[in-house]
């Protein structure tokens, strides 16, 4: 297994507009990176980048010691997980598994080995001798799996493996997945555009949009500290809450701010570089509010729907000046549209991002439980 | 969902194509094929014969000797157009479906040209080339450092037939070009990107992952070759006449059945025996065909891509 | 990049082959007969340019009147062709009634098996129908030979249109001949191309049927007039030249403007 090292990676594809800008990463050896953003954002042309299928403009990749840009796929040392499987329709999946070994001319007993091997981790070995069209899609997406094991890669890249997976045997998979990747300490670099997926899986998640990275780090990082507007839309389900509004006063142990929807709102949030009366955004997620007057922030308004999901429900709450805000209730208490509400959070829940964008600092970011439940916990 | 139709709207759909088929083409097949076994007795009707005519087709020395030769010739033009014309179709279909080649889609509409035209216009044209009268073929030949192997080839009946099978193949090369090209595409990319990334070379991703993909395609290309093959009969009749020379040497099954029909110069058309070879001439078709249903195509199953 | 070269020179090489014998003619076609045998390969200059090969064609023979039986049989018998075509298909396709495999099957075996085979009876038949030497003829059997690949790939797409489309036309009301002709027809329009491209070339280049069923001056075609004139004139090289670049063409002018079309519908059909 190999650590990867991205620095400055562009790509172009007219000379004219570039696809992807000034990309620098870093991948320790063993660690699950996964690349998450919605349509267009540039995360398979990356991973096709460092898979060798598309040429890179400008910049360095590195795998392992070497510098892979002009090198040939089958030169690098990784293995594709391609998101529709590409499995050779005309072969078994013995034969499938063992193209690659035939090709770097292993003789037959190795293959045969290490094709044992695959198919025992993956439980496949009853299938060795089926074509693809006899396999479900969960097994023939463990033949793919399969063929990019036995090549012993230093590096595996996965192209959205799950999407084509009904739900059930996604959730499945993926447990199945993060396994493997322990059984076989591997480097998986792995694109999704299912942040539920990356969080659950990945040891490192870039957020990508638009071609730049907008933000890598652990799950827990970007669900946190997320450094911009769109990584804190994007991270976390339901998505955050966001209000606007002005800076009342900025300092460095704190931000007051007046909201749009008329509230003032203090939040724990290193306020430097704020000026008076500047544009803001505040986030706020749906599961660190609270149904009660409880938090030190105050809020009111009138329900408009609710949905229940059996162990929670959420609450949409709407209010002049603002858009809906979005409350995960405990399901217990009784909410119905069109009545009035009043919901709270502490001021350590927020998040502010200036008129760029840009996130502050959160001074105790550690994860809050909704002040419902009576606990709370920093970091 | 299939619904429900009223009995007069159906047969208003169906009878136009199925009389126009039926009583233009299929009654007068099956007619041909029953007239196979009359001859003409001494009034000139039609008195029924069994198999004579078949008999005096394929053993009496007479007429056999020009049938056997026309079967053969037919049998080698088969074997000349499966030799040239669709390996070099799959060349150029395969040149076409590479990756960003520029000008493919002009090469494509070039290279399909002669397979538009008539084939009477290309035989001329051809035998204009190749004639020695006019010099066109030896001064080519000439820039190739070849010009003394020139020789007119389509009056001399050793080569006759060659040449003539390499004009129909120059010709009719579009169709094979076209459907493997067809066929070639629909090869999933994925697929050929999965071979590349395992290290296969663009050699091995056509042998092995590209061709067997479309051996369906293949196994229908040969069979409309062998129809149209044996079927053949516009190109030497518009170069050799219906006389199929030189000695017959170019005689295929479709100019002896012109011939044997309707006659040419001293010989009297005789319409039972023409019959008789149509019928022959089906049953090669037929055994063909039914050679492609039976044997090749079940075992060329068409890979669910 | 050494491969992409190796590629355009050997495509560039097969075009040449493809396209010099159709080029040689129409070069010559317009030289002075001297020229033709000097330098064959030359262009016309202007002292070897002469079009007096094809006044010759004009004159001696209704060349104009051929061309225009040909279009005339091809367009009528593509006519009904795609029309009968079309409505059996659709039958075939799309109501379940006995016998509908035993039809389609019926249909299917004339793909195989030529029609020319049958030219015996069939010039019994057009004997007997009075039909010998007219264009009717022709266009009749350019419809049977045309007809069962016709139905196959029509049908093949009509398959193809959804459900919901023809159940929310009968859930309006529409009859099933208003489905066919305003629903159906136009959704196959590719279909339809594919059809043409593959009954028209044959249909426009056919000597044999031209030839046994309607020679006379009248009715013949451009195939059987080019194919005779040329017999009789062997010698005379402008003539002979001209002929065959006027029967060659309009094709290359219909080609030019319409190859797009062509080859998409040839390879739309060709994959099934």
């Amino acid at each position: 297994m190999a650590s990867v090292s991205l620095k400055e990676l562009r790509k172009s594809y007219d000379g004219k507009s570039d696809v992807l800008a000034g990309i620098d990463l870093e991948i320790a050896h063993g660690e699950f990176v996964v690349l998450v953003g919605p349509s267009g954002c540039g995360k398979s042309t990356l991973l096709r980048m460092l898979c060798g299928l598309e040429s890179i403009t400008g910049g360095t990749m590195r795998i392992g010691e070497r510098t892979v840009n002009h090198l040939p796929p089958a030169e690098r040392g990784i293995a594709m997980v391609f998101q529709s499987y590409a499995l050779y329709p005309h072969m078994t999946v013995y034969q499938n598994m063992a193209f690659g070994l035939k090709v770097a001319g292993k003789d037959k007993t190795a293959i045969r080995q290490r094709i044992g091997e695959a198919a025992a981790i993956l439980k496949i070995d009853h299938l060795l001798e089926r074509l693809p069209r006899e396999l479900s899609g969960g097994q023939r997406q463990r033949v793919a799996i399969g063929r990019a094991i036995v090549r012993e890669p230093q590096l595996f890249l996965f192209d959205e493996p799950l999407s084509n997976l009904d739900a059930a045997l996604r959730v499945q998979t993926r447990l199945e997945i993060a396994k493997l990747h322990r059984q076989l300490d591997a480097t998986i670099v792995y694109v999704t555009h299912d942040q539920v997926e990356a969080m659950t899986l990945g040891d490192k998640i870039v957020v990508m949009h638009e071609g730049h990275i907008q933000q890598a780090g652990s799950p827990l990082d970007l669900y946190q500290q997320p450094r911009n507007l769109f990584v804190a839309g994007f991270i976390g389900s339901p998505k955050m809450n966001f209000m606007a509004g002005t800076v009342l006063e900025a300092h460095a142990n704190g931000v007051t701010a007046l909201l749009n929807s008329g509230e003032t709102v203090h939040a724990a949030v290193d306020g430097s570089g704020l000026r008076d009366g500047e544009k803001i955004t505040l986030g706020l997620r749906a599961e660190h509010i609270s149904e009660s007057r409880g938090g030190s922030e105050v809020f009111i308004g009138e329900v408009s729907v609710v949905e229940h999901l059996g162990e929670a429900n959420y609450i949409y709450v709407s209010h002049e000046g603002r858009e809906d805000v979005v409350i995960r209730g405990d399901g217990e208490r009784h909410v119905a549209p069109g009545q009035s509400i009043t919901f709270s959070a502490e001021s350590t829940a927020f998040h502010v991002f200036d008129e760029k964008g840009e996130a502050r600092r959160r001074l105790r970011p550690g994860n809050m439980v909704s002040a419902t439940r009576g606990l709370m916990r920093s970091a | 969902m299939k619904h429900e139709v009223k009995i007069w709207q159906l047969l208003l759909f169906l009878a136009p194509a199925v009389l126009v088929y039926g009583v233009f083409s299929a009654l007068p097949l099956m007619q041909t094929l029953g007239q196979g076994f009359f001859v003409a007795d001494d009034n000139g009707r039609a008195a029924f014969a069994g198999l004579q005519n078949f008999r005096t087709v394929l053993l009496d020395p007479d007429w056999s000797a020009g049938f056997w030769n026309a079967m053969v010739n037919n049998a080698k033009f088969f074997c000349l157009h499966m030799l040239l014309q669709n390996p070099i179709g799959l060349l150029l279909a395969t040149l076409f479906s590479l990756k960003g080649l520029r000008g493919a889609r002009t090469y494509r509409t070039l290279i399909f040209l002669p397979t538009l035209l008539s084939v009477v216009i290309i035989g001329f044209i051809w035998q204009l080339i190749l004639s020695p009268l006019w010099g066109v073929g030896e001064k080519l030949m000439g820039f190739a450092g070849l010009a003394e192997w020139f020789a007119p080839w389509l009056g001399e009946e050793e080569t006759a037939l060659t040449a003539i099978s390499m004009v129909s193949v120059w010709q009719y090369i579009g169709m094979p070009m076209m459907l493997i090209y067809a066929a070639l595409l629909a090869v999933p990319d994925e697929i050929v990107e999965a071979a590349h990334v395992e290290g296969a070379s663009a050699m091995r991703i056509f042998w092995q992952i590209k061709l067997p993909l479309i051996y369906p395609t293949l196994g229908l290309v040969t069979i409309l070759t062998f129809v149209a093959n044996f079927n053949a009969f516009d190109l030497i009749y518009s170069i050799k006449g219906a006389l199929a020379g030189p000695n017959y040497s170019t005689d295929i099954l479709g100019t002896l059945f012109y011939r044997t029909f309707f006659g040419y110069q001293a010989q009297v058309g005789n319409a039972y025996l023409g019959s008789a070879v149509a019928t022959l001439m089906f049953l090669v078709i037929l055994a063909g065909v039914g050679v492609y249903f039976v044997g090749v195509q079940r075992r060329l199953t068409r890979f669910a891509l | 990049m050494r491969n992409r070269l190796m590629v355009h020179g050997a495509l560039i090489a097969y075009t040449v082959l493809a396209l010099f014998p159709i080029a040689l003619i129409l070069i010559n076609s317009v030289k002075t007969r001297e020229a033709i045998f000097d330098d064959p390969l030359a262009l016309p200059t202007m002292e070897s340019v002469t079009f007096v090969g094809f006044q010759k064609v004009l004159a001696s023979t209704n060349f104009l009147l051929y061309f225009g039986n040909s279009l005339i049989v091809t367009m009528l018998a593509l006519f009904c062709i795609l029309l009968f075509g079309a409505m059996a298909a659709w039958a075939l396709s799309e109501y379940r009634f006995m016998g509908n495999r035993v039809l389609a099957l019926f249909l299917a075996f004339g793909i195989m098996i030529p029609i020319r085979l049958g030219t015996v009876s069939i010039l019994e038949l057009m004997v007997r129908l009075d039909l010998v030497n007219t264009l009717t003829a022709l266009v009749l059997v350019y419809t049977a030979q045309g007809l069962p690949l016709a139905v196959m790939i029509l049908s093949e797409f009509m398959r193809q249109v959804p459900a919901e489309l023809k159940d929310a036309a009968r859930c309006d009301g529409v009859g099933e001949i208003s489905i066919f002709f305003k629903v159906i027809l136009p959704l196959i329009r590719p279909a339809m191309a594919t059809v043409a491209v593959f009954t028209m070339i044959p249909a426009w280049n056919d000597l044999w049927f031209p030839l046994i069923l309607a020679p006379s001056d009248r009715t013949k075609t451009v195939t059987l007039g080019v194919q005779q004139f040329i017999g009789q004139y062997v010698t005379d090289w402008n003539s002979v030249l001209a002929a065959l670049s006027l029967a060659v063409i309009p094709m290359l002018v219909l080609y030019a403007l319409f190859s797009r079309q062509l080859i998409r519908g040839l390879t739309a059909g060709a994959v099934k």
